[in-house]
């Protein structure tokens, strides 16, 4: 048995003892910048057995397995799990392995505390270790080279990643600096240094079918060189300790955030400041993969694709001035598609609000008006000025809508699109459903735009006076043509007891309660999923089985959560209409993939957009239900 | 000379007059007409701006002046060849023609109004469009226009508007929106009358006249602002909002009656010709000129002219005045160039 110690080691020792204090500070940080109420949150979650089971669960799936990019790419997923399993199961072995076998474990070295010999002795076992013939360490060492053939399997994929992105799936890749390719190189180049260090001395050491037979036989033709081997040692120390040194500086910093970050949001957490607490997690967690690049819709534009996701939050981490990070964050369209392909489901769109809260605009909202609104003015003909003079919003007096149960919300947008909202009146004149139209009259933004630009408390100021509308009204159901308008109902109004639908959930209720009668044609049609719908709701189904009940359903060429953004969002703040019109064109060629004979969508905005670019007709899918019902 | 044929695409006002010069100066025209008759959009107006004068008589003498031309109605081009400086053209009923070349004067379509969905034409029975109420002038038959009260007029429906891709202007709305406007009110004397413009663009002889005319002698109310939203209430009438943007203030407004003032649009069908014949579109979708001004009747191809709105919207004797230079540029054409 050599000495417990050699000099080679400090390097690597050093390094992990920085990273690990690094890691704690930051950490404790962030918790400390949570607020009051969700610090509380988090603490408890991380004791309750069912939220601790489904932290254990989804920190395996997540930072080990890496479950979600074997779903979309599954050779990308095996390169991240073999790098991620892979050195995760030669730290937990080589702790097993140095426990069993280093009988000296344990005691004192001279210089060293434990705390630090246990540091390093799993690291660096081969180089203390000697041969040992039994059926357990056989075992050891055969599993010590499967993980590092694993990993270094992957380390192969991540060169051509990195040489042809095409090969793995990938159009565009992240661009980086010298110091990320730095610590990249430095990744790379650990584990083929551990299997030459390892290698070099398999005489000694024992080792098995990779170190010993592969390398140390053919590699090494069998000959041990002590000081060459103490090179590759070195080496390896060395570039572990750049590797270590480098990580809180660099993309890698999301292997330690990421688990934080799991933990964080499966307390329930949400992001409140941009750059502090939960925000500064997911921040940390971003690998900078560019998994976002390619589906940004953004990215039609060739100059855009530097507004993605993965850039945005590099800017914000790297503490970049608002006024830069300000216009990355206001072209964003919000359809969320980068949330939906993100590793790490990172949701980068609530940081953006988040920033787009801070900034400051000249312009003074005034919620005056709001004071004097009454409840809507409902649409019974005797509460009718009678007057055609009437030139300004009419204030009905209060009243409660007693004999109806269901309350339309058509929206502003579809106030736009009359197809939508007649269209609406005549299914549930043929429904016989008792409604009230709502805003049939004018009405109150929802609140949503003003959510999108960050002005949370104005847009509060919108959602109570609306809440109370509503409630006062005692309806029990709320039918909405708009799915921007229901995504900001579902999200932030307290509507309890009052049931929210947007009319494709409704109308296809009524088809499953044969409460309509529909004649089919035999039209090609598509569905183009609007995001606050699609991705944010995930109701998918409903209009497909609609349509299916009219019509020949084909799909267009991404679907679904796939579905690329109409071009016409609210979500972005600056777009150009010709940056607008390329979205629009490329997502139009998506849906035309098939040859449809009518494209049918549930947004009125995207169907706006789509009318003017498109080469067929463009229906919402209340039309098409109203067309073919008498 | 007399043996060179001239084929003119388009039996509206620029082919007729183009047609008639050319006889004058000895050719032989052809007109050629995909409709089943004479005088395009003309044919459909009552009146003509500025002075009110009467659009059946203009058409009758451009008719009388073009007797002894050949016209083929109901005929579409199927095929161009071009054989050194003749183009043999064949026509959908299978005959062929050889010309010396081509004056192109098919003119305009009106903008789509239900392409404007928030304006609720062809949702909403009391909205119509200018070429409907014009109509209405020569028949006095649509049941939509029943005694009404107050009509509001929509300037600029699919020009001057990038949401529709149409960023120009189509010159004779605002003129011929002031003209219905107290065509309407003499009809109907105790209608309130309303225009909703972005600019007044009243250019030519004669129509800053009809504009003050407008207000003194026909009250009609012109409001600067664009109307965003129409809907109907119970009663059936149309509620629409606008904003008046010289009082900086929204409004809300019920009618009996909107007109939507629809632009001009490149006609449906032209791209096929142009593909036939090797001429490009200009970046409004019209026609494209050689240049704008020595050559705006030619076209990068040798041998095919071009006249009236089929390269941008044009009031009538603007297109009248470029068909009689289009029959000079032919002429020119046939007897120095060939």
């Amino acid at each position: 048995m050599r000495p417990l110690f050699d000099p080679f080691v400090l390097p690597f020792v050093i390094s992990m003892t920085f990273v690990l204090l690094y890691c704690i500070i930051g950490m404790i940080r962030i918790v400390f910048q949570l607020p009051k109420e969700d610090r509380r949150k988090f603490l408890r979650s991380l004791i309750y057995p069912k939220s601790a089971l489904k932290n254990f669960r989804d920190l395996v799936n997540d930072c080990l397995l890496h479950t979600k990019i074997w779903k979309r790419k599954p050779l990308l997923g095996y390169m991240h799990m073999s790098i991620a399993l892979g050195w995760f199961m030669i730290i937990i072995v080589g702790h097993f392995e140095s426990i069993a076998f280093s009988p000296l474990r344990g005691l004192e070295v001279p210089f060293m505390p434990k705390l630090m010999s246990n540091l390093y002795l799993p690291i660096f076992f081969r180089y203390f270790a000697i041969e040992d013939l039994s059926l357990k360490a056989q075992i050891f060492s055969f599993l010590m080279d499967f993980f590092l053939l694993m990993i270094i399997s992957g380390i192969f994929i991540a060169v051509v990643k990195k040489k042809k992105p095409r090969k793995v799936g990938l159009k565009r890749v992240t661009k980086f600096g010298i110091k990320e390719d730095l610590v990249r190189l430095s990744l790379w180049t650990i584990f083929p240094l551990r299997f030459l260090a390892e290698s070099s001395m398999a005489n000694i050491a024992g080792g098995s079918f990779f170190t010993k037979y592969l390398g140390f036989e053919l590699l090494f033709g069998g000959n041990y060189n002590e000081t060459l081997s103490m090179i590759f040692w070195w080496l390896y120390s060395i570039d572990l300790a750049i590797f270590m040194t480098l990580l809180p500086f660099s993309r890698y910093m999301h292997i330690p955030a990421e688990a934080l970050l799991i933990l964080l949001r499966n307390a329930g957490l949400k992001t409140t400041e941009p750059r502090k607490g939960y925000a500064l997690a997911e921040i940390y967690s971003c690998p900078s993969c560019g998994m976002c690049i390619d589906v940004c819709p953004m990215s039609e534009v060739k100059d855009n694709y530097k507004n993605t996701a993965v850039y945005f939050i590099r800017n914000i981490r790297k503490g970049k001035r608002r006024r830069d990070v300000k216009a990355m964050t206001e072209k964003c369209l919000m359809c969320g598609k980068c949330i939906e392909v993100c590793p790490l489901g990172i949701e980068s769109l609530d940081i953006k609000i988040a920033q787009r809260n801070k900034t400051y605009y000249k312009i003074k909202s005034d919620f005056e008006y709001l004071k004097s609104q009454q409840d809507y003015k409902t649409t019974r003909p005797q509460d009718k000025a009678h007057s055609p003079e009437t030139q300004q919003l009419s204030n009905s007096a209060t009243q409660q809508l007693s004999n109806s149960a269901t309350l339309y919300f058509a929206g502003c947008m579809s106030h736009l699109t009359p197809t939508i909202t007649r269209s609406m009146k005549k299914i549930f004149e043929i429904a016989k459903e008792n409604y009230e139209f709502l805003d049939a009259e004018g009405s109150i933004c929802c609140g949503r735009p003003m959510m999108l630009t960050g002005k949370v408390n104005e847009a509060k100021a919108l959602i109570d006076k609306n809440t109370e509308l509503i409630k006062n009204s005692g309806a029990k159901r709320l039918i909405l043509s708009c799915p921007i308008c229901y995504k900001v109902f579902k999200e932030e109004y307290n509507l309890e007891g009052i049931e929210i639908l947007h009319h494709t959930q409704y109308i296809n209720e009524l088809i499953e309660n044969d409460k309509l009668e529909i004649d089919r044609d035999d039209k090609r049609y598509v569905y183009h999923d609007p995001c606050e719908l699609g991705r944010a709701f995930d109701i998918y189904d409903e209009p497909r089985n609609i349509i299916d009940n009219i019509g020949l359903l084909t799909p267009g060429k991404s679907d679904k959560d796939m579905a690329v953004c109409c071009g016409g969002s609210i979500g972005s703040l600056t777009m150009t209409l010709e940056e607008r019109d390329e979205i629009t064109k490329n997502s139009i060629k998506d849906l035309m993939h098939n040859n449809p004979d009518e494209i049918v969508t549930a947004c009125p905005l995207c169907l706006k957009t789509f009318a003017r670019l498109a080469p067929v007709k463009v229906r919402d899918i209340a039309e098409i239900v109203a067309n073919t019902i008498n | 000379m007399n043996t060179h044929k001239i084929l003119i695409i388009g039996a509206g006002p620029a082919g007729l007059e183009t047609a008639h010069q050319l006889k004058s100066l000895g050719l032989t025209p052809i007109i050629i007409e995909r409709s089943d008759k004479i005088g395009g959009h003309l044919a459909q107006w009552d009146r003509l701006f500025p002075s009110s004068d009467n659009a059946e008589e203009l058409l009758e003498r451009l008719k009388e002046q073009v007797k002894d031309v050949e016209i083929k109605l109901n005929s579409r081009i199927n095929h161009i060849e071009k054989e050194g400086d003749i183009f043999h053209v064949t026509l959908s009923n299978n005959k062929t023609y050889d010309v010396s070349a081509i004056v192109v004067c098919t003119g305009f379509d009106l903008f789509k109004a239900e392409k404007k969905q928030e304006y609720g034409y062809g949702i909403y029975n009391n909205v119509i469009t200018n070429a409907e109420l014009e109509k209405y002038f020569k028949t006095h038959q649509d049941e939509r226009i029943d005694e009404p009260k107050r009509i509001g007029f929509v300037h600029c429906v699919g020009s001057r508007d990038v949401k529709v891709n149409n960023t120009y202007c189509s010159k004779v709305c605002c003129a011929t929106a002031l003209k219905q406007a107290c065509e309407i009110k003499d009809e109907f004397p105790d209608a309130d009358v309303y225009c909703f413009y972005m600019d007044l663009r009243m250019f030519g002889k004669g129509y800053e006249d009809l504009y003050l005319k407008a207000q003194k002698d026909f009250d009609i109310k012109c409001v600067r602002g664009r109307v965003c939203e129409v809907s109907e209430n119970i009663e059936g009438k149309l509620v629409i909002k606008a904003e008046d943007t010289l009082l900086g203030t929204p409004m809300k407004m019920t009618l009996d009656l909107l007109v939507l003032m629809c632009g001009m649009e490149k006609a449906e069908g032209v791209e096929r010709i142009q593909n036939m014949l090797n001429i490009k579109s200009n970046s409004d979708g019209f026609i494209e000129s050689r240049d704008i001004f020595t050559g705006l009747n030619l076209t990068k191809e040798r041998g095919v002219f071009v006249a009236g709105a089929c390269t941008s919207p044009k009031t009538l004797p603007e297109t009248l005045a470029e068909a009689r230079s289009a029959a000079i540029e032919v002429f020119k054409y046939l007897s120095i160039e060939l």
